[in-house]
């Protein structure tokens, strides 16, 4: 009698997290689902197609380029975010102030909207009035102002820049709190074991902060591959589409082209392809805890 | 040779001063113990010690040398610290082998020796273990084999017993001592638990609010405390101090009532009447036969270890009485016993805590 009843006072505790999920994220992903199975529109309407739109999407090559674009935006990006992230974290792990300060300073841009901050890069990047590009000659790396987004190569990396500068500061402050959480007594056996400043980061440092380590690098990897505002608004897909990346091909279809179904498609197959590559991350993770 | 002197040693924390004008000299081979109570400093001062800690002011001379400024790894020393702190993604072979890797050490040296240290502290079975994998006395051993594997001069243990249950510190200190006289080597050893202190060092350095009250050998503290603190510190049970005041006298033969009453002639200076004066007595030093016995007092508590009795009694005008008895004793909670002071044991000190002498006492009623 009490087991049933607090059964259902339980229930009812959870009720409102249930409803959230449900209204907000179990219905419409059903309805993305089978909107990917129609050819509807933006303004209406949609016929029942069955896999007509996942065929599509194995022939569209436009939306595999976005794909390898986005792959390959993830896989620079990833590795300068992680790395200078863990480098500012190792830099200003102790609590001194300057070291807080520092971290606040760093931290700072993670809290400005992304469209703010693409369009605080997109002006510093100009070629007649952007800093960034009058920085970059007057101290000599770049003969005259440079036009970033003709190519796609230099819009990516414009990108980049502005990404990190932005973002960089949320992987650190993980790997600070992996850091802190690494007992001193461990650093100062380390030290008085001989080891280096640089061998105790290698040794003791790394190994023990990889769990924050590797679930930053995830969280990152996803947010690079739902790449979207920086490129929308930096590049707007130039030259040629040749920035677009998937959310952005998702986007011009569904709200440009106005193929909400085939839309609806393309965002179930890139959903699948991120959850297969953060189930990887996620099973190197554990099998790292575990040893 | 691992010769270390502490000269003239302060450290604050800003405006908050841990450690006062500390002297210290630590012979080649010897077992020196810092105990104090939670707070002293004594933690501070084995870190300055080791290189994790700067000294505000003051030198550490080790071997002739000041090495104010050499970094933990240069000054030769090893630590075992209170948390073991063993790297817990390591197997205990690595956690071994890790000082001797940082050195550039070759690989069939490194093996030989964490081997050698395996076998002399009888982890050669635990090797390929993670440190969650072992109890807290064989994390303990590990611990000390990962201080000895690189010879250092000097071994310096932060309370390294402290995590462990009774039983099994009562082994490891025995094997602590074993160890110190087969290594030959310096060791400096903090705890806040006076027994250890006791019973592992050759010498005892007593501190308390960053000072050093006294240095001496486990014996000296004990039977000649330089005042009511170390007195009251060392030994188990603590020292009862009974408060009284001169009451006049002649020169080496002073009168002193104690609250409530009772008389004592000390072969101590006498001093202006009414000057208050406090009397040490160990609860071993008391007894209730035979003897000169005269404090009547009411038993609070017993407690029948055994081989020993201890009683807590009161007596007018005086704090709890603890008094440890040879033996069983047919004595209960609510008895009244009368209290005799071995003559030959008594502690006298000032106003200020500092050491008067001890004489003997006769008591005067």
């Amino acid at each position: 009698m009490y087991a049933n009843s607090s059964r259902y006072v339980g229930l009812l505790f959870m009720t409102p997290a249930l409803l959230f999920v449900a209204v907000f994220v179990l219905y419409p992903l059903g309805q993305l689902v089978y909107t990917s199975t129609t050819d509807a529109s933006l303004l209406g309407g949609g016929e029942f197609v069955g896999l007509e739109n996942y065929a599509k999407a194995f022939s569209d090559k436009g939306f595999w380029r976005s794909l390898w674009f986005t792959v390959s935006y993830t896989l620079y990006i990833t590795p300068v975010l992680m790395g200078l992230g863990f480098l500012a974290a190792l830099l200003t792990t102790e609590n001194t102030r300057l070291k807080q300060f520092t971290r606040g300073a760093i931290f700072l841009p993670v809290v400005i909207g992304l469209a703010t901050s693409s369009f605080i890069w997109l002006w510093l990047f100009d070629q007649q009035v952007g800093l960034f590009n009058r920085l970059l000659v007057d101290i000599g790396i770049l003969d005259k102002p440079l036009v970033w987004f003709r190519k796609a190569e230099l819009g990516q990396l414009a990108v980049i820049i502005s990404v990190t500068w932005k973002i960089v500061g949320f992987g650190m402050i993980l790997m600070v709190a992996g850091i802190q959480s690494i007992g001193d007594d461990l650093i100062e056996a380390a030290m008085i074991d001989g080891a280096s400043y640089w061998q105790r980061v290698r040794r003791i440092i790394l190994p023990l902060a990889a769990r924050s380590i590797l679930l930053a690098t995830l969280i990152s990897a996803i947010g690079s591959m739902l790449a979207f505002d920086q490129f929308y608004i930096m590049t707007g897909g130039a030259p040629r589409g040749q920035t677009f990346t998937s959310v952005y091909w998702i986007y011009q279809n569904s709200f440009v082209y106005f193929k909400l179904g085939y839309g609806s498609a393309l965002s179930l197959i890139l959903m699948v392809i991120i959850m297969a590559g953060a189930a990887v991350q996620i099973a190197l993770t554990s099998r790292k805890g575990s040893s | 040779m691992s010769h270390l002197e502490l000269k003239n040693v302060s450290k604050s924390f800003g405006p908050v001063g841990v450690l006062h004008h500390v002297d210290i000299e630590v012979k080649d081979r010897e077992f020196v113990v810092f105990v104090g109570p939670s707070g002293c400093g004594k933690s501070t001062l084995l870190r300055i010690i080791a290189g994790l800690e700067k000294a505000t002011s003051g030198d550490v001379v080790l071997d002739g040398e000041v090495v104010n400024h050499l970094a933990a790894a240069d000054r030769g020393l090893a630590m075992v610290f209170q948390s073991y702190a063993l790297y817990p993604h390591m197997s205990v072979r690595q956690n071994l082998s890790f000082g001797l890797e940082n050195t550039k050490t070759p690989r069939d040296k490194i093996e030989a020796r964490v081997t050698e240290i395996a076998r002399m502290l009888r982890i050669e079975e635990l090797l390929e273990r993670k440190p969650r994998q072992l109890s807290g006395g064989q994390r303990q051993r590990v611990a000390i084999g990962r201080a000895m594997v690189r010879r250092p001069g000097v071994f310096l243990l932060d309370e390294p017993l402290s995590n462990l249950d009774a039983e099994l510190r009562v082994t490891m200190r025995a094997e602590l001592a074993a160890l110190h006289k087969r290594l030959d080597a310096t060791m400096i050893y903090v705890t806040h638990d006076q027994t250890e202190a006791m019973t592992l060092a050759d010498r005892i350095v007593v501190l308390r609010d960053g000072r050093v009250e006294q240095i001496g050998t486990p014996l000296e503290l004990y039977n000649r405390p330089a005042n009511r603190f170390v007195a009251g510190f060392i030994g188990a049970p603590h020292m009862n101090f009974l408060e009284g005041r001169f009451a006049g006298g002649e020169a080496g033969a002073a009168r002193i009532e104690l609250d409530g009453g009772h008389m004592l002639s000390l072969h101590i200076p006498a001093r202006p009447k009414g000057e208050p004066i406090t009397i040490g007595v160990r609860p071993h030093h008391i007894e209730t036969q035979g003897g000169q016995a005269r404090i009547p007092a009411t038993v609070t508590l017993v407690e029948a270890l055994g081989p020993e009795t201890i009683i807590h009694a009161e007596a007018e005008g005086q704090p709890r009485i603890v008094a440890a008895l040879a033996g069983q004793r047919g004595i209960t909670s609510g008895d009244t016993v009368s209290l005799a002071l071995d003559e030959r044991f008594l502690h006298a000190f000032d106003a200020d805590g500092r050491r008067v002498a001890e004489g003997e006492v006769a008591e005067e009623m």
